[in-house]
């Protein structure tokens, strides 16, 4: 193992609850491929059956590779980025 | 600018109604006063976004949702403003004002005035404008030249995220009244995908922008266009397909309409002695006749030719074929430019 | 019972709005004889004089406090008078003078006092939407002021007023909308504006405690007004009350009235509310000779706040230009940060 952990954000993490529809589109990308984020900072929105969500760091990071672009659509499950993990 | 480390530069990005509710966030937290009210503001988070996620810090009695009754809380927010607090009420859409009129201008842009400045309005009224998804003639107008004919209120017009948050900060703690025009098209709401452009980096810190004071978008030699609001990028996009004709034209971004930063304007046309200018308003006794008349006025000899680009005087048809003809999209302005010469 | 000071002060009050409104139309029509010019004599402008209206402003207004917020209309002398706007300020301002309570850029229509709270409204029934936004700025704050919002019977059809009753009632804000009911929109009698004769009724679609007054009895109006600011300041909600008054001269200076009736005017004229206060003076044991002087001080202090405006200058034709803002056009700064932005240098402004 090398000093940093990659940790991918999946799609099925935050899908909303109530939600029956398995397909979603990136609307918002917040940051930038290489960018150093914090805990918490919101990367990206996504939408599902119209309800937008926010897509958040679950640790700090580097944002290595986005793998679903702003206008792209996934399935839930889908890997939305890759963050290299402190 | 001056050249910093390019690690230094801030690379986190926000749409143009995030970079708003930031600001709107940072002045609740840091004055108890500050309120903002309207038609699903709160538990909806606002139709367009405006409000997204303020419900949930600081609650009903600050978020407040009203009744339909644009001239009850509007006016209730010149009577709270009057008192003292800073009220931020909202006209969902700009093309409402006809039930709500008379508290804007007769009142919350008349009282400072009337009152010989004994008494003052420090509020904000946010309202959406703007076509381009097929809302027709009653949802679809941007009005600018309505509120900045009218005296006693400032109007703000931002085009980018970055913007939206300087001006939303300076509107909030403005002791007189501020209009605050966001374009939908603009805001990057999910459902309503912006163009390229207004999504931008935004500094966390606080920070304000000067009313009066017209930014250049894209710098040129050619032609000054001269726009705001949506239009700014449009006139931009026009601008990059210019250039690979070698027509360099300078985009100025008027920011606010009232003030009005003419010097900006003067300086750009002294420079190309062409003059372009777009809005998504209507044509006649509107924006566009303004600035040029500005511009015919103080400097006339720089001034070799001249071409506006605005709705046609009709209201905004409903079809997509019909409103994409009267609403000026970027082949428009390059047509623009080029029948000017250069 | 109302103490016999209170009806001592109602009576100043009301000796003084009503000398005030004869002494300005005198004023008023100085040059404008016999021809009738608008635009000659000392006084600018329209005036709706409010002779007849005084029961319901000193009613109202004796259980205000300099913290509470009024709002009047296009004929706001009386209410001013006896919310206790100050006199000569307020008279240099209708006669349009530099030292005028908004430095000659109101007029009588647009009286504005931040010392007590007083403000107007030329348009009907838009001072209703303002004066909620005040309550509406006590509750916020939780301070037990209030807000009364006077209103002609006029304006019981417009939508700013029956908008604020239901904002006022639904929020549950401390405000009472007081109808001053003069018989008279211009030269529309009531029962042709309204089939509803008591325009109070109107409480009841919004769910609100609605009381008319039927004469112009200041006592009355008190003990009404008493409950009503009482409640409101009780943080227990708006208040609709409907005040009988009568209009003595014409909708403004210059109305012919020739749409009214005689026995109408007469029969105005013969409902003095001055003189129905006065006996209640006698009976409260107050001797005639005490209500002479309570009533040549009202004069005198009329004659001296007209004789102090008059003598006040006119304002410098460049002033027109100044309070559109308070503050500087470009906000609270004039300069712009600079940051470095990703991508786009242009973005932050380049001053």
């Amino acid at each position: 193992m090398s000093g940093t952990d990659r940790l991918e954000i999946n799609t099925a993490d935050v899908w909303p609850e109530d939600a029956d529809e398995d397909e979603g589109v990136v609307t918002n990308w917040f940051t930038s491929e290489g960018s150093q984020v914090e805990e918490g900072d919101t990367l990206c929105e996504i939408q599902v059956e119209k309800v937008s969500v926010d897509v958040s760091a679950p640790a700090a990071g580097t944002l290595s590779e986005i793998v679903r672009d702003e206008d792209d659509e996934f399935e839930r499950g889908d890997i939305l980025a890759v963050l290299e993990v402190a | 600018m001056a050249q910093q480390d390019s690690a230094q530069a801030i690379d986190r990005e926000l749409t143009m109604s995030r970079a708003m509710v930031e600001a709107i966030a940072d002045e609740m937290r840091a004055d108890e006063e500050v309120f903002y009210m309207g038609e699903d503001v709160a538990d909806y988070g606002g139709i367009f976004d405006s409000t997204q996620g303020l419900l949930e810090e600081f609650g009903h009695d600050r978020i407040m949702d009203v009744p339909i009754s644009e001239t009850a809380y509007i006016g209730a927010a010149v009577g709270a403003a009057q008192a003292g607090m800073r009220p931020i009420a909202e006209l969902m859409f700009v093309d409402f004002f006809g039930v709500g009129m008379d508290q804007i201008y007769n009142q919350m842009a008349k009282n400072t005035y009337m009152s010989g400045a004994s008494v003052n309005v420090p509020m904000v009224l946010t309202t959406a404008v703007g076509g381009t998804y097929n809302d027709a003639a009653q949802h679809s107008q941007t009005l600018y030249g309505t509120f900045a004919h009218l005296p006693g209120m400032k109007v703000v017009v931002p085009s980018t995220a970055y913007d939206a948050k300087g001006l939303m900060h300076n509107a909030i703690r403005d002791d007189d009244p501020v209009v605050y025009m966001f374009h939908k098209r603009l805001m990057g709401i999910g459902w309503m995908p912006a163009p390229d452009g207004p999504k931008t980096p935004v500094p966390e810190e606080e920070y304000t922008i000067p009313f009066g004071s017209a930014d250049v978008k894209r710098e040129g030699e050619d032609v000054t266009v001269v726009t705001l609001g949506l239009h700014v990028h449009r006139a931009i996009e026009a601008a990059e397909d210019l250039a690979e004709d070698g027509i360099d034209a300078e985009v100025v971004d008027l920011r606010t309409l009232v003030p009005l930063d003419t010097e900006t304007i003067l300086e750009s046309v002294a420079k190309t002695g062409r003059l372009v200018v777009v809005d998504e308003d209507y044509r006649s006794y509107g924006v566009t006749s303004e600035i040029v008349a500005r511009v015919a006025e103080e400097d006339l000899a720089s001034l070799e030719a001249v071409s506006r680009l605005a709705v046609p005087d009709v209201p905004i048809p409903y079809a997509r074929p019909l409103e994409n003809e009267v609403i000026p999209a970027t082949e428009d302005i390059k047509d623009a430019v080029r029948s000017i010469g250069s | 019972m109302v103490q016999a000071s209170k009806l001592q002060t109602m009576f100043t009050d009301m000796v003084t709005a009503r000398y005030y409104e004869e002494r300005l139309q005198e004023e008023y029509l100085e040059g404008k004889q016999p021809a009738f010019d608008i635009s000659a004599g000392p006084i600018p402008g329209e005036l709706h004089l409010a002779a007849g209206h005084e029961a319901s402003a000193t009613g109202v207004c004796q259980h205000l406090r300099d913290d509470d917020t009024v709002t009047a209309p296009h004929r706001p002398h009386h209410i001013a008078i006896a919310k206790g706007v100050d006199l000569n300020r307020m008279t240099a301002e209708i006669f349009g003078r530099e030292t005028g309570l908004s430095k000659g850029k109101g007029g009588h229509m647009h009286l504005f006092d931040p010392e007590v709270n007083f403000a107007c409204s030329g348009i009907i029934a838009e001072g209703c939407p303002p004066a909620v936004g005040a309550g509406l700025a006590a509750k916020k704050r939780n301070e037990d002021s209030v807000a009364v919002a006077f209103i002609g019977e006029g304006a019981v059809s417009q939508g700013a007023f029956l908008e604020s009753l239901n904002l006022a009632s639904v929020q549950d804000l401390p405000v009472v909308f007081v109808i001053e009911d003069n018989d008279w929109a211009i030269s529309m009698p009531k029962d042709r504006v309204t089939d509803v004769a008591d325009a109070s009724q109107r409480a009841g679609g919004f769910d609100m405690p609605g009381e008319r007054v039927d004469s112009d009895d200041a006592t009355a109006v008190y003990d009404a007004a008493k409950e009503a600011v009482g409640r409101a300041r009780d943080g227990n909600g708006p208040t609709l009350l409907e005040v009988q008054v009568h209009r003595r001269m014409g909708h403004f200076m210059g109305d012919p009235e020739s749409y009214r009736p005689e026995e109408d005017s007469a029969a105005a004229k013969n409902r003095d509310s001055i003189e129905r206060l006065a006996s209640e003076l006698r009976a409260a044991g107050i001797e005639d000779e005490e209500i002479d002087e309570l009533r040549e001080n009202a004069h005198d202090r009329v004659d001296s706040a007209i004789e102090w405006a008059k003598d006040q200058p006119q304002p410098d034709p460049e002033d027109a230009y100044g309070d559109v803002f308070v503050g500087p056009e470009s906000g609270v700064t004039t300069t712009e940060t600079t940051h470095e932005l990703a991508g786009d240098t242009r973005a932050g402004g380049d001053d």
